[in-house]
């Protein structure tokens, strides 16, 4: 027999969770499309009555971004220009109507290699807040997502918010979506970059790709690279150059191992080029 | 399996159901409220023909667990038309043949409804965003986006007409 | 006496009719509402829900079920399986002509391909009837599933397509390739497509007696009601389909399959109604799609860029159990002139669902292919791709000689040039870019498409208030056939088209044919047409015979039928209304029908076919092979447009299938298992509206005297031909790179990655 709650507070969520295995059900969108056409059969913990974790704040040293936030609720949110490539992603996130209804911390706990959102939040340097009934813990992103639909949430534990650090939150950044179509579609492969420039040298670079490898991955070499080079065309020069290890795809249904690799690189240039105000082509063709 | 009690306001009336676990709100709209002008296309979120409106905002309904939504205010096409003749959005569609098999048209026509209420005077990028969506198989699109713009006039000029 | 009365022919009659103007859809009011009820909104009293458990091998035997779990889940009212599905009438492996296919309809245990239908499972409630096929847990014996050209077994077919020759030769084939100047050879390939009409096959079945009533989405009411028949071994009369709206069909709603037909059997085994809808997922096996062809064409060409020669050869893969292949060789036949012409098939068996007729089927992968091997041969003889086709234009039809019985391609090739702009086009590739930088081409091809008319029958009453009650059993199924035919009845009956009321879409009307092979509206609205100048003449009948009418007398002279009323021909003032003449006749109606079909006589003297040109403009971004369909225009010739609005329709629709075939659409089978890795509508791409370009559908007119006496073609289908080989040709165009499969992927077009120096002239 399965059963079903939809707790009203994170305490009672977290006292269910203690207790017993369940499947943790806020938008529904990554929900239902697993399921395919087999009937239910885990224990649904729809956390859809917590309205505490919907919502962007301010908290100390960090933005934090509630865990049921939308992604349409990231859209209409007033940020600093540093968000602008999640912004991005969040449009790109199926449809309007799927990002009306999917969270944020759904995205992340999908773990789907083409998970739209987890590049640019890695550029923003973004941990996850995970609680249980005894500990609260936060996680760097990166160390949260383990693999193609795995990650570290250990059972009784749950995703309460996703935490961006303000030092992270300077400059701009951008965000471009490689698809075989022009919307409603899986990425072959995304980039995101954020750029804080001063004097007109780059201060500062994160660079994210995603679908490349099975979980999206900063480019920390390339970064370093970046670092310290003048806004023109040294940047894209650089991506050029610079060998990106970190990138491992594989051939799928979406295109191959060989294709990924040479255009993760251009549309890596086009993101680190569009964050640092330099490039017309954010929007690729298709 | 345990069923559970959720009220919704479908279409402004009160409604309590029993629902099993998991129960999509496609399921409910169909099988139980009898409201059939929700299509179902996919099952997946990929097509956009189960689009019906949840607290104002679009949603496919194939992929919305009912219980998720206790409470909440739910319009579908059947809600928007009025009881005689066609609201502006239908007339548009109506107008600018921008029916074709028809099956894709009852969430087409949500979505416009979503948009024009928070957008009354969209522009064409606008509406593509909309409705991208949802897909037409007999690729109508042109045809729908220009009827939504040109709902979009008939819900101004009416109320204009209103205000004068 | 009604021989007598002469009416004016249909030229005539269109001054003040209502055909040739754009009408409001007559369904649009429904399905704006959603009151448009498609096979599953049915729900009669004490309904069970069926749900097929699917095979996820794709060759082998079912070895075990757990029926005794499935039926234990609460709910759950039987389940179906080799073991105990009930006989049905007719082998299910023997075909019903002329469109049978075999199904799988639980007749043994053996497994053909994925999604085959292994158990039915029949509930109370939707719930119930998943939940129970879910733990069948079937359990199989697999063998190694054939999946492509390195292990499909090739077979000689006596036919391709349905009952199409699968060799025709016109001409000295090797004569032709030896007297060339050049030859041009290459080999193609298409992939599997899935028609993914929006709305998911489904049928709500209920029986009473030996009489069956099926709500079922249905392109060809007469011939399933026949089929049906067979198998549950009742008269056709029997059988009553309603399928008053489809959510699309494209051809996969023209031929039975075995979900349905089990579905069926189940509400006569439990003696009660039964639902099934398949899922989207289940739509990826026993519902037919476009197979895949291996196309090779040799075109062999003169010092003057004529053809001398063009052999086209394909491999057409079909089931391991079926023979239903693309006629895609049969697509070189009409269209260019060449005193050799070689078109020809191969079969391919492979581990999956039979493929089936799809918007098209044979013209769209083969003119796709044809298309692109004219621009390689053109670019071969230093020539502009419209001046090569114009230099092998076909006057009369290639091999039989027969004359078109009308073809306004000159016409067609002249306005979309002059639309699109050609002229301007540079004959070398890579010569054009855009303000971003991204490269821009143009290509164009040919379409081309027969004219098929099934026999269909109709009936027309005038009723004494002066209005029409028009009926024959046809299929909308979003073409706009409600409009169209009623338009053309309309105009038959000299009244206006709100005057007409059309039934339509239930089998217990005349029989309207079927809706395919773009043959609808020229079929069912023939025999309109024949059924309302039969009610005409009966009308007049009863007015030239009573002396009490201004028309007595008018027998020999004759009278026209104009705005509900007849006027005497030779004296327009001498006129009396339908209700005025069925009022003093005392009768409260005349009913007139009529049968149509194709008089053979017409198709043996003539060559029946549209035509059309599609130019398109792609722009492609060079460093990530993105292309994107930025233009496209398409000139038509298809005969007498009824309505243009809804044509237009349908070129658009036709063109925006052309670019989801060149560039989208694919099935892509694992070869290890044979399963369809993208058995969805997520990663199976067909188009949102943000891949659809700025689209131009001109209507060339045309008047044809002899395809039938509406000169009606067909407009459903033309619109995909040409247009895939025009995008790949535009392609070409921008980036230097011949792209000899489809569709055309970003990773074949790394144009700046890439050395492409040799990309011109191959």
């Amino acid at each position: 027999m399965i059963r079903y709650a939809k707790p009203k507070n994170v305490d009672e969520a977290l006292a269910l969770l203690s207790d017993g295995p369940w499947r943790i059900l806020a938008g529904g969108t990554d929900f239902y499309p697993a399921l395919g056409n087999r009937p239910l059969s885990e224990n649904v913990l729809d956390i859809n009555g917590l309205s505490e974790l919907r919502g962007i704040a301010e908290v100390g040293s960090h933005i934090v971004v509630g865990a049921r936030t939308t992604w349409t609720d990231i859209i209409r949110r007033d940020l600093p220009a540093a968000f602008d490539g999640l912004k991005l992603a969040a449009r790109e996130v199926g449809s309007v109507q799927i990002q009306n209804r999917a969270s944020i911390a759904g995205n992340l706990c999908n773990a789907s290699p083409a998970a739209d959102g987890v590049p640019p939040l890695l550029t923003l340097g973004a941990e996850v807040e995970l609680r249980s009934a005894s500990l609260t813990r936060h996680l760097p992103l990166e160390d949260f997502i383990l693999g193609n639909r795995r990650t570290a949430l250990q059972p009784g534990e749950m995703v309460t918010a996703i935490r961006i650090p303000k030092s992270a939150t300077a400059g701009t950044s951008a965000f471009v979506k490689l698809g075989a179509r022009r919307y409603l579609v899986i990425s072959i492969a995304m980039a995101a970059a954020r750029i804080v420039v001063e004097d007109g040298i780059v201060a500062e670079a994160a660079v994210a790709v995603g679908s490349c490898s099975l979980v999206a991955k900063r480019l920390t070499g390339l970064e370093a690279a970046l670092r310290g080079l003048p806004i023109g065309p040294a940047l894209a020069e650089t991506v050029a150059a610079t060998s990106l290890p970190e990138l491992a795809p594989i051939d799928d249904v979406r295109g191959t191992a060989e294709y990924r690799r040479e255009a993760a690189r251009e549309i890596v240039t086009r993101a680190v080029l569009a964050a640092s105000g330099h490039h017309p082509l954010t929007k690729v063709a298709a | 399996m345990k069923h559970s009690v959720v009220s919704l306001t479908i279409n402004g009336a009160e409604r309590q159901m029993l629902v099993a676990p998991g129960s999509t709100l496609i399921d409910v709209l169909r099988e139980s409220q009898g409201l059939t002008g929700t299509r179902r296309g996919c099952e997946q979120g990929a097509c956009g023909t189960c689009t019906v409106l949840v607290d104002g905002k679009t949603a496919m309904s194939c992929m919305l667990p009912v219980e998720t939504i206790e409470g909440a205010h739910v319009e579908t096409i059947e809600g928007l038309t009025p009881p005689q003749g066609l609201h502006p959005i239908q007339e548009a569609f109506l107008q600018g043949f921008a029916t074709q098999c028809g099956f894709c048209t009852s969430g087409m026509i949500m979505v416009a409804a979503a948009l024009l209420a928070k957008n009354p005077n969209p522009s064409r990028e606008d509406v593509v965003r909309a409705i991208s969506g949802n897909i037409c198989r007999c690729t109508g699109y042109e045809a729908i986006i220009d009827a939504i713009l040109d709902a979009a006039v008939r819900i101004r000029s009416a109320a204009h007409a209103e205000a004068a | 006496m009604s021989s007598e009365i002469a009416f004016p022919s249909p030229q005539h009659r269109r001054h003040g009719s209502s055909a040739g103007q754009p009408l409001t859809r007559r369904d649009g009011v429904l399905k704006v509402t959603g009151r448009a009820t498609y096979a599953a909104d049915n729900h009669p009293e004490g309904m069970l829900y069926a749900v097929t458990a699917v095979s996820s091998i794709a060759r082998g035997r079912v070895t075990a079920l757990d029926v005794e779990a499935a039926k234990a889940h609460p709910g759950v009212v039987e389940v179906l399986t080799p073991a105990n599905r009930p006989p049905l009438s007719h082998d299910p492996d023997d075909k019903i002509p002329p469109f049978g296919f075999r199904v799988e309809v639980l007749q043994d245990d053996t497994v053909r391909y994925v999604n085959q239908p292994i158990a039915l499972v029949i509930a109370e409630t939707l719930e119930a009837a998943t939940e129970g096929a879910a733990l069948l847990n079937p359990q199989y014996e697999v063998e190694s599933a054939r999946t492509g050209l390195e292990n499909g077994e090739r077979f000689d077919t006596p036919a391709v397509g349905v009952g199409a020759p699968s060799r025709t030769a016109y001409g000295d084939i090797d004569a032709g390739l030896a007297a060339a100047v050049r030859v041009t050879e290459a080999d193609y390939v298409t992939p599997p497509q899935y028609h993914n009409a929006m709305e998911p096959h489904a049928v709500v079945a209920q029986w009473d007696g030996d009489r069956v009533t099926l709500d079922m989405p249905n392109q060809a009411l007469a011939l399933s009601c026949a089929a049906y028949a067979a198998y549950f071994g009742i008269p056709a009369g029997n059988v009553l389909i309603r399928s008053p709206f489809l959510g699309g069909g494209f051809g996969s709603k023209a031929i039975l399959n075995g979900p349905q037909i089990l579905a069926i059997l189940a509400a006569r085994m439990l003696d009660r109604p039964v639902k099934l809808a398949l899922t989207r997922a289940q739509m990826y096996g026993p519902v037919g799609h476009r197979g895949q062809t291996w196309q090779k064409l040799r075109l062999g060409t003169d010092g003057e860029g004529r053809l001398t020669a063009l052999h086209h050869h394909v491999l057409a893969a079909t089931s391991s159990f079926d023979e239903f292949m693309e006629p895609a060789a049969n697509a070189s036949l009409p269209l260019y002139a060449s005193p050799a012409i070689l078109a020809e098939h191969d079969g391919l068996r492979l581990d999956t669902g039979t493929p089936g007729p799809m918007r098209a089927p044979g013209e769209a992968s083969g003119s796709a292919v044809l298309e692109v091997a004219m621009d390689e041969a053109a670019i071969a003889c230093g020539m502009d791709p419209l001046e090569f086709r114009l230099a092998n234009y076909a006057e009369t039809e290639p091999g039989t000689g027969k004359p078109f019985s009308s073809k306004s391609l000159r016409e067609c090739y002249a306005e979309g040039a002059k639309r699109f702009g050609w002229s301007g086009r540079p004959l070398e590739p890579r010569r054009m870019r855009d303000e971003n930088g991204f490269l821009v081409g143009w290509g164009m091809g040919t379409a081309v498409f027969h004219c098929p008319h099934f026999p269909a029958e109709a009936r027309a009453t005038l009723r004494a208030d002066g209005t029409a009650l028009v009926e024959t059993a046809g299929a909308d199924m979003g073409q706009g056939a409600w409009t169209a035919l009623a338009q053309i009845a309309a105009e038959a009956l000299g009244l206006d088209p709100d005057q007409v009321e059309l039934h339509s879409g239930i089998s217990s009307l005349p029989d309207g044919g079927i809706a395919g092979g773009s043959g609808h509206t020229a079929s069912a609205g023939l025999a309109l047409h024949n059924a309302g100048v039969d009610a005409i003449a009966r009308l007049a009948e009863l007015a030239t015979a009573d002396p009490a009418s201004p028309l007595f007398g008018a027998g020999n002279i004759g009278v026209e039928a104009r705005s509900g009323r007849l006027h005497r021909r030779d004296d327009e003032g001498r006129s009396e209304s339908y209700s005025e003449i069925l009022a003093r006749a005392g009768q409260a109606e005349v009913v007139g029908t009529a049968k149509a079909a194709r008089d053979p006589a017409v198709a043996e003297a003539h060559a029946l076919f549209s035509h059309g040109a599609v130019f398109a403009e792609v722009k492609v971004d060079p460093d990530l092979g993105q292309v994107r369909v930025t233009r496209l225009v398409g000139a038509f010739a298809a005969g007498r447009i009824i309505n243009p609005r809804l044509v237009r329709s349908q070129y658009f629709g036709g063109m925006i299938w052309g670019i989801s075939f060149a560039l989208q659409e694919e099935a892509v089978t694992d070869r290890r298992t044979g399963r369809i890795m993208n058995a969805d509508l997520a990663e199976y791409h067909v188009p949102v509206n943000a891949d659809v370009p700025s689209l131009d559908a001109i209507l060339i007119p045309e008047d044809d005297p002899y395809v039938n006496p509406l000169g009606v073609k067909g407009v459903g289908e033309i619109g995909i031909t040409g247009t895939v080989g025009a995008i790949a040709n535009a392609v070409w165009h921008a980036t230097g790179v011949r792209v000899r499969h489809f569709p055309i992927r970003l990773e074949d077009l790394l144009v700046n990655q890439r050395d492409v120096t040799s990309a011109f002239g191959n």
